[in-house]
């Protein structure tokens, strides 16, 4: 059983004098067969704490622990991992039938043996019959294929896989992803996977652990990180088109913001007061027209606003929206706070630079600390009303 | 304006129209450069090899009797040909040679030497082409700059201590001290005397080449590796060294032309040129100068039997040589 765990894994590097942290105190728990996706944006540190797990680099502090050895001082070949790499990494001047038993070559295993674990690693990601070929021959999703039968034909006890699909092109890529699932379905080993991109992470994953500037945001389960964020960084990075939010000032009986007010009892909510900066999130899903008001269980006041562009997506509508009668507001901050992105049926009729009313489902809204960026409540509806949030749910599935 | 042009370069003079032809074509003027300057080579580089077979077929009675430049009698007119011929034909030299001298015995102790100094050079330099060319280090400019500057000692400047040292007679002491240190063994007249400092002369050159082809190499590469189950060392010997062949290959051609031309070190260490004091080749070709004779037809044969084997080396490794010297690029 490989459970791996990171503690208090801290890394320093000395960039020219200058101390930089590129993975700050992590604390990570992963159990056996889990699949395990790092996300963030670039320079995170998501394949610093990769590199720290395989070995490739020494924490400054801190501790890993694959199953139940301490392997922070080991190096790469002794601590019973495998690894895709972004760059594929196929040793060039080998043939495919090489590059997967490489590894095995190495540790002296017996020639049956080599090519019995070859032939089923081959078989496992289809590449019969391409033994004999040079990785130069081969496609990028061939490669791809033999990057990973080189890693699973050691069966590790962890699967480390940095960004190995972030080369393909998008078909290739979504045929490799479902690939991998089955994989480990098939292998039940431990896989972490390291990828920026959240869609690809939110499907593979059992848990994401999302990463900014070197800590650890958040790790949850996908809908778990989906439906109640953390923080503003989690909840504007996981989800497409990400959540709109807005700053706002909470009042006696209410959330006021520049251009709407959010009815809401400040006591239904812990570790929040009158005259608090808060900034609301709202997926774009959970705004809805003035006219579906009656069918949205928590539904806020109307909310006047102005469609700037529409992006029809095929099997829904995009719909850029402008508050504050569609002053078009040039600072980024303000643009937060003027703009709304509302994801409606496709169906809807909907014209570019027309005035219209909306309303947002207030069991859907996020409440967040302007100032430390922490959640605070997932809903605005109170608690008592959690039938009424259940049936919402419901209807917004469509 | 067409009319123009042509009325313009008419009233032109050749020269003039020459001039502007080849402006025009520059292609045309690069490669007749390219051919002047391909002539220029050939020649400089083969004529002393066609001289050296001239004096080796010349029997060695005729050698300094009358002029290589054969006179010849155009049309009535006497001149001399420009180009030296061989007085007679006596290939027999070639046999000659190894029989006064066991001169092949000379050509195994250059080619042994400079095998064994490519192999430590190649070895060595690996070692620090890796660290130099993948490793972050402080100091490693510096310690880069102290190797270039190293190779740019003059040889002549170790000959003195090295030979004191090899001659094994008194111990090492401390600088400017009479603290003995130790006494090294005598290395005079046995390869160490001369693959040692061989090794250390001809080091940076290939620690240079090497530095830049493993610093080309994608880190991805080693990671993988080393992931995969080797050392940092493994992976230096498995993946980075076979992917910088034309590199290693240059390198170690290089190393081992210059040992098997190398006399200096040589004629030194070895007290005297006989072939079981290890002397070279060179040594050998001037065994066949004596206190009142020089047979230069001899000397001139053995040095084209010497030559032999870097020629066919250089004909070999060329496509190597000449892919590592000029690109040294490699694609991942």
């Amino acid at each position: 059983m490989a459970k791996l765990k990171l503690d208090h894994v801290t890394k320093r590097y000395d960039d020219q004098g200058e101390v930089v942290t590129a993975v700050d105190d992590m604390n990570l728990d992963i159990d056996h067969g889990e699949f395990i996706c790092f996300v963030g944006p670039s320079g995170c540190g998501k394949s610093t704490t990769m590199e720290t797990i395989a070995g490739l680099t020494i924490p400054t502090e801190g501790t890993v622990h694959i199953g139940d050895r301490d392997v922070t001082n080991l190096p790469p070949k002794d601590r019973g991992i495998a690894m895709v790499f972004q760059n594929i990494a196929l040793f060039p001047h080998m043939d495919v039938y090489d590059n997967i038993s490489f590894g095995l070559r190495l540790r002296d295993y017996p020639q049956d043996e080599i090519d019995r674990r070859v032939e089923r690693a081959a078989d496992i990601v289809q590449l019969e019959g391409m033994l004999g070929r040079m990785p130069e021959e081969m496609s990028g999703g061939q490669r791809q294929r033999v990057a990973i039968a080189r890693a699973i034909v050691r069966e590790p006890d962890v699967f480390l896989m940095d960004e190995p699909l972030a080369n393909l092109d998008a078909k290739l890529k979504v045929h490799m992803r479902t690939e991998l699932q089955r994989l480990h379905k098939e292998l039940d080993t431990t896989i972490i996977y390291v990828t920026h991109d959240q869609e690809e992470a939110m499907t593979l994953s059992d848990r994401i652990a999302v990463l900014n500037s070197g800590s650890l945001q958040q790790i949850d389960p996908p809908l778990t990180c989906y439906n109640e964020p953390d923080n503003l960084f989690v909840a504007g990075f996981i989800g497409s088109p990400s959540m709109n939010f807005v700053e706002g000032t909470v009042e006696a009986d209410a959330i006021e913001t520049k251009n709407f007010s959010l009815d809401f009892d400040p006591s239904s909510a812990e570790g929040i007061g009158v005259g608090d900066s808060v900034t609301i999130g709202v997926r774009p899903e959970d705004i809805y027209p003035g006219e579906l008001r009656e069918e949205v269980a928590d539904a806020s006041a109307l909310i006047e606003a102005r469609t700037d562009i529409l992006e029809p997506m095929g099997d829904e509508i995009f719909a850029y929206m402008l508050l504050g009668k569609g002053e078009t507001s040039m600072s980024q901050e303000q643009a937060t706070n003027d703009q709304l992105l509302m994801s409606i049926d496709p169906d809807s009729d909907i014209e570019e630079d027309e005035d219209i009313q909306v309303v947002v489902d207030r069991a859907k809204v996020h409440l967040f600390d302007t100032e430390s960026g922490e959640a605070i409540t997932h809903t605005l509806a109170p608690a008592w009303n959690s039938d009424g949030v259940a049936e919402s749910e419901a209807e917004s599935d469509d | 304006m067409a009319t123009a042009t042509d009325n313009e370069s008419e009233s032109r003079g050749p020269l003039a129209r020459w001039t502007q032809s080849a402006i025009q074509n520059p292609e045309r003027v690069y490669r007749a450069l390219f051919y002047v300057a391909m002539a220029f080579f050939l020649v400089t580089t083969l004529f002393p090899f066609y001289w050296l077979l001239v004096l080796a077929v010349t029997p060695s009675g005729r050698l300094l009797a009358g002029s290589f430049l054969p006179s010849i009698n155009l049309f009535g007119v006497s001149t001399t040909f420009p180009l030296p011929v061989p007085k007679g034909f006596n290939p027999q030299a070639f046999i000659t040679v190894f029989e006064q001298v066991p001169f092949h015995l000379y050509m195994l102790n250059s080619f042994a030497l400079a095998v064994t100094t490519t192999v430590i050079v190649i070895v060595v330099a690996s070692l620090a082409g890796y660290v130099f060319g993948r490793l972050r280090f402080p100091g490693r400019v510096f310690l880069m700059l102290g190797i270039l500057a190293i190779s740019y000692f003059p040889p002549a400047a170790f000959v003195i201590p090295l030979f004191q040292a090899f001659a094994g007679n008194a111990p090492i002491t401390l600088p400017f001290t009479d603290v003995p240190l130790f006494t090294p063994p005598r290395l005079l007249n046995t390869p160490g005397s001369m693959v040692l400092p061989f090794s250390a002369l001809f080091m940076p050159l290939s620690i240079f080449i090497l530095t830049t082809f493993y610093g080309q190499i994608p880190d991805g590469l080693e990671d993988a590796a080393r992931v995969e189950g080797t050392t940092r060392l493994g992976a230096l010997f498995r993946v980075i060294m076979p992917l910088s062949a034309p590199g290693v290959a240059t390198a170690a051609v290089l190393t081992f032309i210059s040992v098997y031309n190398e006399y200096f070190f040589s004629s030194i260490m070895a007290t005297s040129p006989e072939a079981a004091r290890w002397s070279p080749i060179v040594g050998g070709i001037l065994s066949y100068q004596t206190q009142y004779t020089t047979q230069y037809n001899l000397m001139a044969a053995a040095s084209i039997v010497g030559v032999l084997p870097v020629v066919i080396l250089v004909i070999v490794a060329q496509e190597r040589i000449v892919s590592g010297l000029t690109s040294g690029a490699l694609k991942e």
